[in-house]
């Protein structure tokens, strides 16, 4: 029963991702890539994976997609179906593709996959992880983040945006003393 | 092996596309086959700590920062140039 929906979940994720590579009109490419993100989440729910698969759905399909079809809407003229969608490279990719993916399978079969122990993670697990042994990197991706919204900000020319940036660079300092002393509490 | 395959499509489309939002939607599919791929190693031959979870976690941040960083400067280059199309863009060709 397992492997019958595994195989389902598999199926749907591929079929969809090459509709979404495939097709012409960019507003269905992100209709089906959103329909591909959706099938992922339910590959992760099968691999024991909840958390992940909330927050692929949340992050992915709420936001990623809406994003997508806002900046398709407002670059309006490539919504026409007249154009075409792929460059004279075809041929070459194909044949480029073929041979990456012959040579994963060769990978994959070679390999001796040996058999570790099986291990389900709770999202309490993950919690701990994320603010004890890798609370750098996670404030890492939090500045990182933050330098992404304000070069959005800068590169998008919202006007008089110099309040918005210095509101958002507080925000985050106070959030980083706060997480920083809730992580040592922790330790 | 679903990981590997869901790469190739991704890889296609980067190769195949003309247009940059296109282009964005397909380097979105090879990200989640690395993230899939983390996952799979992790529940079946991973640590208890849950490392390749947590390291899908950033690469989903770091997705959704490149996916917004590349559309806005998609549609700074449309404000400027009005085209989204790749071989349109020689700006920075000499």
């Amino acid at each position: 029963m397992a492997e019958i929906t595994f195989f389902f979940i598999a199926l749907c994720v591929c079929a969809f991702a090459l509709l979404s590579v495939l097709s012409r009109d960019v507003f269905h490419c992100a209709v089906w890539l959103a329909l591909t993100l959706l099938s992922v989440a339910g590959v992760y729910f099968y691999l024991d994976a909840e958390f992940l698969g909330v927050v692929q759905v949340l992050v992915y399909v709420g936001g990623i997609i809406t994003l997508f079809v806002f900046a398709i809407k407002l670059t309006a003229k490539i919504g026409d179906k007249t154009i075409v969608q792929v460059n004279e490279q075809t041929l070459a990719a194909v044949i480029v593709t073929a041979v990456l993916f012959y040579l994963l399978f060769k990978v994959i079969a070679v390999h001796p996959w040996v058999s570790g122990s099986a291990a389900v993670v709770s999202l309490k697990d993950i919690g701990n992880s994320l603010l004890t042994g890798y609370a750098l990197p996670f404030e890492f991706i939090s500045l990182i983040l933050l330098a992404a919204m304000v070069g959005a900000i800068v590169i998008g020319k919202v006007k008089k945006c110099f309040h918005w940036i210095i509101l958002l660079c507080w925000a985050r300092f106070y959030s980083v003393s706060g997480s920083l002393a809730f992580s040592r509490a922790a330790m | 092996m679903l990981g590997a395959i869901l790469f190739c499509i991704g890889i296609f489309g980067v190769l195949t596309r003309r247009n940059v939002i296109g282009v964005l939607i397909s380097i979105e599919l090879i990200l989640n086959a690395a993230n899939i791929n983390l996952v799979a190693f992790n529940r079946y031959l991973g640590t208890p700590d849950g490392l390749g979870q947590i390291f899908a976690i950033f690469v989903i941040a770091i997705a959704a920062i490149a996916s917004v960083v590349g559309l806005v400067l998609i549609i700074a280059i449309y404000r400027n140039g009005k085209s989204v199309f790749l071989d349109h863009f020689n700006l920075m060709k000499w």
